[in-house]
């Protein structure tokens, strides 16, 4: 059976046509990749696909089953704060959050983003984050965190 | 998210009462009988329970979709119980485990439940200094409780935790009437800033747990056959094919719900799309176009939010006046969760999972529904997707409980984006018409409002209508219009829509006389929190002051939820694009529970009210919604958003009113008066970005 590589486990799928979101909420459980439009506008199905972000709603599990998949299940090392990804960290210090739903997109990008771009500028993070919505308009403190997280190793 | 009955069992100390009442009617700005708690609720629930631990957990009936409401009640009580926050657990939403509750909406939570439990956590530490009082052999008075223990004044050595006094009791007090809350002065929790919200965690990995995400074993996903428009029916409908396809297990047709189910989400959409339906739409519906006649011409049931004196005097009075109209169109409210909801039925009892607004509201319906007693129901609220209003209604429920009841599984039932937004209620339209007549300093001698608002809810229309300027002669119309699309709550409801005419109109009023815009508004306000709060907005903002070439300013204030707001923006109009640079707010809203928390409600609520001042508007022809995902409906994006600063300017002596609503309510205004300012063209009409178009 054809093997997907989701949070460094290989996980089976029989069915390569299948949507990937939806493999990954109802067939894994990782429900933290959320369902917002269905059509790639909001970002809030972002994962990482070989560190490249991309929209889960949008693709199927045959096109994604060669390269290493990370959910947002699988940044943190366990539970606690001191756990937590230095992006989900600056999050969490910001309160770059209300009702949290596209937030997990979010994180995603950011990520993506600072492997690429260890200081980005303001321009570039409003730049890498455009195609995401948040409708509690906490857009502000994700910049913040962004930049926060950016610059952690300074 | 099964009861946790174990722990519950085992509480040292609980603090009972019944529902909290609602509030007086002049301290929100609406009538008692729309927004007090006037149905029998939940006598002796539980408000507050101690384990022998001392670890405490608040219980409250409503729900957390993005307001921090559990963060600010656990900051609460903190402070009242003496305890650091991390041993404060909140439990929301779940009717087989809190108080009854009315619902979430209107920026009651800290203001009306906050209280209750501030009163039930005080209740709860002196009894823990009796306790102490009698272990340690001194007067109560001679004690104090700090930190999750009571010591001696005089010796603090002498001192016992709260997990000493309380094992092996089992105590059960009611709340006492008057007990000793703290004093403003006093607080140790309340009013600080906090590093993170008590849920941040479980958000920032994705462990917060949404409706949407919510499955159980054996459960079947339903795809419901939904009209593609409003007032369709279903003629026939032939499910030959979808009946084949592999996963799926039994198509249901009952009294108007027509539904596919499925054992997976795929299955099911894919012989959704197989099913061969035929509608009747009926003809004849009213168009987007059509609003502003609709509006006015369907207008009833004036009803007068302020009058007095004596119009034609006042307008005698006046050395000029000035006539103009003002349109606002539907907006979507468009959470980023799209509502989803789970039931199952074990024998005659029913759960069902989903991200209400009001969770007992809904178990009420689903009582009447079902025809069994509202004890045999359960409504959880998990983790909300974003509200605004949009999850007051919540059908899908039904739906979901009529699936699973048909076909003995577990049902899932969830919105696509398409559906969230058409079978949302939208921000109603409005179309305002205000005279004013003033003098030479623009001092209103009379102001005249019309305000026709779709939409069977007239409360809606009403909130906000009223002008807190100074007119001596003064008349406020709302009138109750017909609504060709649902409409009903949208956040402020109402009043972002009649301050948007109001303060609009009052920049026209300044402009008329020549005079500033700030200088004008204070001519026309005697009353002390909002010249405080158009005064601190103003200082801010450094109004008066030279701006970076190209920059125009722009400023409003009003009212919402019994808090005080002013704002000014900074705007650049660009060839035919407005960009906003920097909002500057000051909010009156009493004491400030979570500052950092309210802020993050300004911040939020400003962003969203970009959308409606510049982008967004709800479009429908004949029945059809022309723009329900966001390919054609453009809401405020990261790239959108200018610098906000916020300041509180209210007295912590003052009880606490709503901060999530407010932001909202002078944004628009602000916006076009600064376009007003750049261009010299008057924008009456929202979105302002399709009048430049």
């Amino acid at each position: 059976m054809p093997t997907l590589h989701v949070n460094g486990e290989a996980r089976e799928f029989d069915q390569p046509d299948r949507n990937l979101l939806s493999y990954l909420r109802f067939d894994l459980g990782l429900t933290g990749t959320k369902y917002g439009c269905g059509e790639g506008l909001c970002g809030a199905c972002t994962v990482l696909v070989e560190g490249q972000p991309i929209r889960a709603c949008m693709t199927t599990v045959g096109a994604v089953s060669g390269g290493a998949l990370v959910t947002i299940e699988g940044l943190a090392a366990g539970d606690t704060i001191e756990d937590l990804h230095p992006v989900q960290r600056a999050f969490v210090e910001e309160q770059a959050m209300q009702c949290g739903y596209c937030i997990p997109g979010f994180i995603m990008s950011s990520v993506a983003l600072l492997e690429r771009e260890a200081h980005p500028s303001d321009g570039q993070i409003r730049e890498a984050l455009a195609d995401h919505m948040c409708r509690c308009g906490t857009y502000q403190r994700i910049l913040k965190a962004v930049t926060r997280a950016s610059e952690g190793d300074r | 998210m099964t009861l946790d009955s174990a722990t519950e069992a085992t509480w040292a100390l609980r603090v009972v009462g019944d529902v909290t009442p609602g509030f007086p009617a002049q301290r929100t700005g609406y009538g008692m009988q729309t927004y007090g708690n006037t149905t029998p609720g939940t006598e002796g629930a539980t408000w507050i329970a101690v384990d022998a631990t001392g670890h405490v957990t608040a219980f409250a009936g409503k729900v957390e979709y993005g307001q921090n409401i559990r963060t600010g009640l656990a900051i609460e009580v903190a402070d009242e119980l003496r305890v650091p926050l991390e041993d404060v657990s909140v439990v929301l939403g779940d009717t087989a485990r809190v108080p009854w509750d009315m619902g979430t909406f209107g920026s009651q939570s800290t203001a009306r439940v906050g209280w209750q439990l501030r009163k039930a956590a005080a209740t709860a530490r002196e009894a823990l200094l009796r306790l102490a009082a009698d272990r340690l052999d001194l007067p109560t008075a001679d004690l104090e409780a700090r930190d999750g223990h009571v010591a001696s004044k005089a010796d603090p050595s002498r001192s016992l935790a709260y997990a000493e006094l309380l094992d092996g009791q089992s105590l059960e007090l009611e709340i006492a009437e008057h007990p000793a809350t703290t004093e403003a002065t006093d607080f140790t929790v309340m009013g600080r800033d906090h590093a993170r919200r008590i849920d941040a965690v479980d958000r920032v990995t994705g462990r917060s747990v949404y409706s949407q995400d919510v499955q159980l074993e054996d459960m079947l996903f339903a795809t419901v056959l939904r009209a593609p428009a409003y007032g369709a029916v279903l003629r026939t409908a032939d499910f030959t094919v979808a009946r084949q396809l592999p996963g799926v297990v039994e198509v249901i047709e009952e009294d108007g719900l027509v539904a596919i189910l499925a054992e997976s989400d795929e299955a099911g959409a894919l012989a959704a799309r197989t099913a061969r339906l035929d509608w009747d739409i009926p003809t004849g519906q009213p168009s987007r176009w059509d609003m502003p006649t609709l509006l006015v011409e369907s207008g009833q049931e004036p009803f007068a939010t302020q009058e007095a004196g004596d119009l034609e005097e006042g307008f005698g009075l006046a050395s000029a006046t000035l006539e103009d109209t003002y349109y606002i169109p539907y907006i979507a409210p468009a959470p980023m969760e799209p509502r989803a909801a789970v039931a199952r039925w074990d024998g005659d009892d029913l759960t069902v999972w989903a991200g209400t607004q009001r969770p007992f509201g809904l178990r009420q319906e689903l009582s009447a529904i079902f025809g069994i007693e509202e004890a045999r129901i359960r409504v959880i609220a998990p983790e909300i997707g974003g509200g605004f209003g949009a999850k007051s209604p919540y059908s899908i429920a039904h739906e979901a409980a009529r699936l699973s009841k048909a076909s003995g599984r577990p049902v899932r039932v969830a919105f696509s984006r398409a559906e969230e937004t058409m079978w949302s209620n939208f921000r109603p339209a409005a179309l305002i018409q205000i005279r004013s007549g003033f003098d030479a300093e623009g001092r209103l001698t009379a102001w005249q409002s019309d305000a026709f608002h779709s939409g069977e809810r007239v409360m809606i229309g009403r909130r906000g209508s009223d002008t807190p300027y100074d007119a001596p002669h003064i008349r406020s119309l709302v009138y109750r219009s017909d609504s060709p699309i649902p409409s009903g709550s949208y956040r402020s409801l109402g009043a972002a829509v009649n301050h948007f005419a109001r303060e609009v109109h009052m920049d026209e009023v300044a402009a008329a006389v020549e005079a500033d815009p700030v200088e004008l508004r204070l001519r026309n306000l005697t009353h002390p929190r909002f010249r405080r709060v158009l005064e601190a907005a103003a200082a801010d903002f450094g109004w008066g002051t030279p701006l970076p070439e190209g920059r125009h300013a722009g400023i409003a204030l009003g009212v919402d939820v019994g808090s005080y707001v002013a704002t000014a923006v900074e705007v650049s109009v660009q060839g035919r694009e407005v960009r906003v640079h920097r909002v500057v707010a000051a909010l009156d809203c009493g004491l400030v529970v979570n500052p950092e928390g309210a802020r993050n409600q300004m911040e939020g609520a400003i962003v969203m009210g970009l959308g409606g001042a510049l982008w967004e508007a709800s479009d429908f022809e004949a029945g059809r919604l022309l723009n329900p995902t966001f390919t054609r409906y453009r809401v405020p994006r990261i790239t959108d958003t200018p610098r906000i600063e916020v300041r509180f300017v209210g007295d912590p002596d003052a009880p606490s009113t709503g901060a999530g609503e407010p932001g909202l309510v002078p944004l628009a205004a602000a916006i076009s008066n600064a376009v007003y300012s750049a261009t010299g063209v008057r924008h009456r009409e929202l979105p302002i970005q399709r009048q430049l178009a």
